[in-house]
């Protein structure tokens, strides 16, 4: 009875894999059942997820607001008495003021581009199941979204659109490792790929062997034919490390985007280019370093020998000429 | 496995699979993510009968292969699944019964995850995917481990549960 009912498992087994080795040839080859059936699945997803995430808009960040709770701790009384008095002008909650921010950051930096652009609210983030790194947008074909636009965050690019629907479109965030970026090193106009390595750290690989790359070095989107998937002149990141190995053929470096990724909450996705390239109009400028200068009065010295009392002269103690307060802007 | 009783284990694997990808995936985990999904998924298989244990692979991986966010050739967690139901099944009788063991029971969907996990990651490089770094996704799978370890004593007790009730005076002999 076991020997039967162990032929009929490996007879089972036997089917399901060849079924399921069937449906990867089909999705491989590209037959549009396999892809449609994860857009119909998109579609019945996608008004749960926008239900769900203003439900779970505030517990989204449990965990790490706990992780923080020391750190925050000291501030929380000293923000305590500021907090009382902003609640009073509280219109709208914190949430949507955040969400509001991000969009006007988002504006701002297609604005600049001249992008046209639709702006979209997160829904959803890719499942944990799933080692690739996705979001969910309530924005679909509708809106004018369609396949292999660029997704703009506020201070820099984000991802691409992987699919649509009609009301919600799936992005490929660009730390997914199948994410691959031409940029171009704004200033000296070498150009490489950037590539999603599946956390919030990029690798550049230049192109230009000649090049050269510093730590610093903001990098900016080549742009693609057609303007698909990439606009040009957005920024991508920032090179945080030089890794020059003599065994490699291409330099390579670390980058560091400029969207965090985690925290995304409103996006906006471009659905026209700009009339012209804009080159780098869009590298954020670093803030400036704020001097001031605190000169010390000059003291009146009173001297202590009977003589020179006579003559009252203040005599001046050398001070300090120039004490100066760096005071650097934080980033 | 009665054809009606793979309907509603499909039925209910996919109202889970829905709460995972709106609601848990929603959750910033400190380390890495928690698939829900998949730990529910486990347990089911584990107390399952060895062709039943098989065929909930397949329907559970075909369900996965439906999310949105998968890059991967469709098809491919259903082929994961159905090998790892398979292994499930065959050391059936070596595993006992789960239900008077409660943490052998998570300590097994646990570690079953992971390798769930790690198996997938494996076909994937078979299939010419990029997976990314090998530590990113080394937290990956044991942030998973580790979140499933932490969740699934809430779980599972309500799941096994859940499952006697589902089964007919037949089946339970």
């Amino acid at each position: 009875m076991a020997g039967r009912g162990g032929n009929r498992s490996r007879l089972l087994l036997v089917i399901l894999l060849v079924t399921s080795l069937f449906l990867i040839t089909l999705d491989l080859r590209g037959v549009s059942l396999t892809k449609s059936s994860r857009s119909a699945t998109q579609s019945f997803l996608a008004p749960i997820q926008k239900g769900v995430s203003s439900l779970f808009s505030p517990v989204g960040n449990f965990f790490s607001d706990i992780k923080n709770f020391g750190k925050t701790k000291a501030e929380l009384t000293a923000t305590k008495a500021e907090n009382a008095k902003l609640k009073s002008q509280l219109i709208l909650s914190a949430d949507m003021k955040g969400q509001l921010a991000k969009l006007r950051g988002a504006l701002n930096l297609a604005g600049h581009g001249g992008y046209k652009v639709v702006s979209a609210r997160v829904i959803g983030h890719g499942s944990a199941s799933t080692f690739s790194q996705t979001l969910t947008i309530d924005a679909g074909t509708s809106d004018g979204i369609t396949k292999d636009m660029t997704v703009l965050g506020g201070t820099g690019i984000v991802g691409v659109v992987k699919e649509t629907t009609a009301t919600s479109s799936v992005v490929e965030l660009m730390s997914d490792p199948n994410f691959k970026i031409g940029v171009r090193i704004a200033g000296t106009q070498s150009i490489g790929v950037v590539l999603g390595q599946g956390d919030s750290h990029f690798v550049l690989q230049l192109l230009d062997p000649a090049g050269t790359i510093k730590v610093g070095d903001v990098l900016v989107s080549l742009g693609s034919d057609g303007n698909k998937p990439f606009v040009a002149g957005v920024p991508v990141g920032r090179v945080s490390a030089v890794n020059n190995s003599g065994a490699s053929l291409t330099q390579e470096a670390d980058v560091l985007g400029f969207e965090n990724l985690n925290d995304l909450g409103v996006v906006t996705v471009v659905v026209a280019p700009p009339a012209h390239d804009p080159r780098d109009a869009l590298v954020p400028t670093p803030e400036p370093t704020v001097t001031v200068y605190v000169t010390a009065p000059a003291v009146p010295a009173v001297s202590t020998s009977p003589g020179a009392g006579a003559s009252n002269t203040p005599t001046p103690v050398p001070t300090p000429s120039a004490t100066s307060v760096k005071k650097k802007a934080g980033k | 496995m009665s054809p009606l009783r793979a309907l509603f284990s499909a039925l209910f694997l996919f109202v889970i699979f829905t709460f995972q990808e709106s609601a848990v995936a929603r959750i910033n985990f400190p380390i890495a993510g928690f698939s829900f999904y998949l730990a529910v998924l486990i347990a089911l298989m584990a107390l399952e009968e060895s062709s039943g244990a098989v065929l909930m692979g397949f329907l559970g991986g075909f369900i996965l292969d439906l999310a949105p966010s998968t890059g991967t050739p469709f098809g491919q967690w259903a082929l994961v699944l159905t090998l790892i139901g398979y292994l499930i099944a065959t050391n059936r009788e070596s595993i006992g019964d789960f239900t008077s063991r409660p943490g052998a029971f998570v300590g097994f969907v646990s570690v079953a995850s992971a390798l769930t996990l790690a198996s997938y990651l494996l076909s994937g490089t078979l299939l010419g995917e990029n997976n990314g770094s090998f530590l990113h996704n080394a937290v990956v799978i044991l942030g998973n481990s580790l979140w499933t370890l932490i969740f699934a004593p809430l779980v599972l007790p309500l799941l096994a549960k859940l499952r006697s009730l589902s089964l007919t005076s037949r089946e339970r002999i």
